[in-house]
């Protein structure tokens, strides 16, 4: 059964028709055109798919598109303004961050919401955030260091 | 060699499409008039095919057409044409395509799929080639030895044998007479997934005018190309194949595999393009898988330490499909000798159809395979031996003066695997071991490697390089970028040659045969030599045009003319010159008639003298090869036999670094990939052949938790002569002495040698238990 749901998507207002087996990802990518979240799994276990909703770091995969209704979503193509980078998409290209680049948009997402909630969170915090993607491109070393940066450049910052 | 821009970093010319999600992916193109097929397999890996009922299917919303193999009267295949792309009275995998649907949106297909029904008699199923090669096995592919192949590959019938290689190098017999000890070991290297992020996946569309047009996540489009063209009766020019933004490889979207089932099913509806992508579950069961590989080592030593002899036997099971699978076994077979020399080889290596998904590339390409057995073997004969397994190795490593299996020479120029070794030991083994304490065993590894391409004789990669009318460059390849960063080495090697700013050279970003010039395939590890090769012809061709239209320009002979970058000068009055910018299209003289020709040029390079074996398995077969080493401190926990990876080092000689954050990457993710594979990863099949573990949830693929607390990376750069500026290739070797060092170190803490992995914590706590209560 069809439905109409209405959210706000990177600070717009949007009305989409979804059907009841459609996931938050579908509804961004099929519906929306946003196709910088990426899918790589269905199970919620790579994080390619992360967008954020509500100020949280979520795995869009596996989130029933009907939940988005009312929701505030950021996903990657919100987050930079026209060829002004966001701090962390900056730190994670000036670390060796980028690869293939099917991981790194999550990557991005999972960071903003966590530098959002605790600017100051520690390395293990960094990690554990970082443990919710996967990579198989860089062995994780770069991606690291890149969100260490970026979060001394948003420091800097506030 | 002073050099102005290689060895230097530069931003990835993706990178900021990459980081705002605006990179192009398959699964991110939408076509006009697009349908979406999903693909159904089967419950059990070896059946025949009885009947089945699309009836139903045909009924469901949204569904344009169900498709079936039953008329298929084809096989493909880049190397051997054993495959069909759909079943047509068997199936010979738990992946393999049995029947799919076209509808308009993939759900709708999806819903359709479940209303299929599919009789099957079963067949016995074999996951390992040691059952496949049982007397009595049913044969897998009863007509195998009528299959077509490319010349000395391929099977003889009769058996589940799809491919059988033998080298022979100096006398066996006599070698093992020479020995005063003879050691032996077995070690597997079991099934896993390259699994990079994103799934594999393909558009096929058959147009209206006969033409054909396939999108794919693939690093072979020219392949592709070739085999979709002899498939449906066509000149390869009518076959387009593009490929956009990939999202890693690692070896198994190499080949022709998932594009021949696509193109087979869009065929139903011509004129509307059909997409499928892998769920994660068919990317694990429907594409390749990597390694299966068994291997038994004899080694022969004198007691002061001199290799005499070598027997190996490599094992490998193929899958249901062989094609190009059997050079991974070859590969691993004539490189089981690892970094050393033995005067006397019979390296014996089989591919064996078996019924698992297809078995092909997996970065490494049989290369980690065999010398996780070598290296493990190093330690194991230097502790009978009495002897410093240092030491050992050293007396025996591959070097200038020194004969490779192949029975190629090898000179100083392809590299040096002891300062290698001497740079991870000096990481690793300075200082004395840590103790053991309450909580840990600790340990130290050791393993040195090698690789060889392990190419075609006949592969090249090309280059078209055009100077535009500001002196600005692009450059289109054929090469497919995964990550890896090739991009950035073509922009680096042609700015070094043709003496401009990086920035102001443009690379493509996707790959269209139409326009691309013509690459055999991006496998090997082979696109920084080659390719960059290719670069430094295309752009000495483009300095040459310009000196020659500047001849004109400038009155002047050819020899008395130089170029740095901006101007073409006269080089005994360099204030005699002509700007680059005023060559490029031809020179406009004065009165407006324009000379010379418009400055664009193409190349290719391959591997000089890259020869098929002979009658003994030798030949020229390497011709470069890329040495290293790698050492590791690990703990293990006693409370649960979790092994930690404290420390990893790793040194190559890659001849020349040509980016370094690049470079560091690539070590770095290859490192952590094959840590994987040693402490983790595993695709797993029960005995109907079944995988357990098809989705990220169950295979343990590695996160920031599991990678090693600190990473040492070094290169030694001793200049090779093929490579632009000296480099060599760098992407897999890697992932080669990652199990043995770790394998090592597990034996240097607790004294218990492994001869499998994964090794996962159980299995650790369990043997290390054992020992202690066989000790006590």
């Amino acid at each position: 059964m069809s439905e109409k749901i209405t959210f706000k998507v990177n600070g717009r207002e949007k009305t989409v028709e979804i059907e009841g087996w459609e996931r938050g990802l579908d509804v961004l990518r099929e519906n929306l055109g946003l196709t910088g979240s990426k899918r790589g799994c269905d199970d919620a276990t790579c994080g390619a798919c992360t967008v954020v909703v509500n100020g949280e770091a979520k795995k869009s995969c596996v989130l029933l598109a009907k939940k988005l209704s009312g929701a505030d979503i950021l996903t990657i193509e919100g987050i930079s303004q026209g060829k002004k980078l966001h701090p962390i998409q900056k730190a994670l290209i000036e670390a060796g961050a980028v690869q293939c680049g099917y991981c790194t948009p999550g990557i991005v997402m999972e960071l903003y919401a966590l530098f959002n909630k605790k600017l100051s969170a520690s390395k293990k915090e960094i990690k554990d955030a970082l443990a919710k993607h996967l990579c198989r491109c860089t062995g994780y070393e770069a991606i690291f260091e890149g969100a260490l940066l970026a979060q001394q450049n948003l420091k800097k910052k506030s | 060699m002073s050099l102005k821009y290689v060895g230097k970093n530069i931003t990835r010319p993706d990178a900021i499409k990459k980081i705002t999600g605006k990179s192009v992916f398959l699964d991110d193109i939408k076509l006009n008039g697009m349908l979406y097929a999903a693909i159904l397999t089967p419950p059990t890996a070896h059946a025949k095919i009885l009947s089945i009922d699309i009836s139903a299917a045909e009924k469901e919303p949204g569904v344009i057409k169900v498709v079936t193999g039953k008329n298929i009267d084809f096989l493909f295949g880049d190397n051997v044409k054993d495959r069909v792309p759909m079943a047509v009275d068997r199936v010979r995998y738990i992946g393999e395509p049995v029947a799919a649907v076209i509808a308009e949106n993939p759900h709708q297909a999806q819903m359709a799929l479940k209303k299929i029904e599919v009789k099957y008699k079963e067949l016995p199923v074999y996951i390992d080639a040691r059952d496949a090669l049982k007397k009595n096995a049913v044969l897998i592919h009863p007509d195998s030895a009528d299959y077509w192949h490319l010349p000395g590959i391929g099977a003889d019938g009769g058996t589940n044998i799809a491919d059988h290689y033998l080298l022979n190098k100096g006398d066996i017999k006599k070698g093992f007479g020479e020995a005063d000890l003879v050691v032996e070991g077995e070690f597997n290297y079991p099934f896993s997934s390259s699994a990079a992020i994103e799934p594999h996946g393909t558009i096929a569309l058959h147009h209206e005018d006969g033409t054909i047009e396939i999108w794919s996540s693939s690093i072979c489009p020219f392949v592709i190309r070739e085999d979709i063209a002899h498939t449906y009766k066509l000149p390869v020019s009518s076959v387009r194949v593009h490929i956009p933004e990939v999202g890693g490889c690692f070896g198994y979207k190499s080949d022709v595999t998932i594009e021949q089932t696509v193109a087979y099913i869009a065929s139903f509806v011509p004129g509307r393009p059909v997409k499928w992508v892998a769920s994660r579950k068919e990317d694990f069961i429907s594409t390749l898988l990597g390694h299966g590989i068994r291997t038994k080592f004899k080694v022969g030593v004198t007691k002061t330490g001199k290799l005499t002899a070598l027997k190996t036997t490599i094992l490998h099971s193929t899958g249901a499909y062989v094609d190009t699978g059997l050079h991974v076994m070859r590969g691993s077979t004539h490189n089981s000798t690892g970094t050393y020399e033995f005067p006397n080889c019979y390296l014996d290596g089989y591919s064996v159809y078996t019924n698992t998904p297809p078995v092909g590339a997996y970065r490494g390409y049989g290369h980690q395979e065999s010398q996780l057995g070598m290296e493990r073997m190093m330690d194991i004969i230097a502790r009978k031996l009495g002897m410093d397994p240092f030491k050992l190795r050293a007396m025996n490593y591959l070097g200038p003066g020194k004969k490779t299996s192949l029975g190629e020479w090898l000179w100083e120029s392809n590299g040096n695997v002891k300062k290698c070794a001497d740079i991870v030991r000096k990481t690793i083994f300075t200082g004395k071991k840590k103790k053991e304490d309450s909580e840990y065993y600790y340990g130290r590894g050791f393993a040195a490697l090698m690789k060889s391409p392990k190419g075609a004789p006949f592969s090249s990669k090309s280059c078209y390089l055009k100077f535009n009318i500001d002196g600005s460059v692009s450059i289109n390849m054929g090469g497919a970028e995964v990550g890896q960063g090739l991009r950035n080495v073509v922009r680096l090697v042609a700015a070094e040659v043709l003496k401009i700013d990086p920035s102001r050279i443009s690379v493509y970003m996707e790959i269209d045969t139409q326009f691309s010039p013509w690459e055999w395939q991006t496998i090997g590890s082979m696109f920084t030599m080659q390719g960059g090769r290719a670069v430094v012809r295309a752009a000495e061709k483009a300095i040459h045009q310009l000196k020659k239209t500047a001849m004109q320009a400038l009155k002047c002979d050819y020899d008395m003319l130089e170029y740095d970058g901006d101007y073409i000068f006269l080089s005994s009055d360099p204030s005699v010159r002509v700007k680059v910018s005023a060559l490029a299209h031809g020179y406009m003289t004065e009165d407006g008639i324009t000379v010379g020709e418009v400055v664009h040029t193409t190349s290719d390079a391959r591997l000089p003298r890259y020869s098929n074996p002979d009658a003994n398995g030798q030949g020229s077969m390497g011709v470069t090869y890329t040495f290293g080493a790698q050492a590791c401190e690990i703990k293990i926990e006693k409370k649960t036999g979790k092994i930690i990876v404290d420390h990893f080092a790793s040194a190559f000689d890659v001849g020349q670094v040509i980016n370094p954050i690049q470079i560091r990457g690539q070590v770095a993710g290859g490192v952590m990939m094959a840590l994987g594979s040693t402490l983790h990863e595993e695709t797993k099949f029960d005995s109907d052949g079944v995988c357990l573990n098809p989705r990220f949830s169950k295979y343990r693929f590695p996160t920031i938790n599991d990678a090693p607390a600190k990473q040492t990376i070094e290169f030694v750069e001793t200049p090779g002569k093929i490579g632009p500026f000296g480099a060599r290739g760098i992407g897999e070797h890697p992932v080669i002495g990652v199990a043995p060092a770790v394998l090592n170190a597990v034996y240097d803490a607790v004294g218990i040698d492994f001869y499998e992995i994964p090794l996962d914590p159980e299995q650790v706590k369990a043997a290390i238990e054992g020992k202690n209560k066989k000790g006590r």
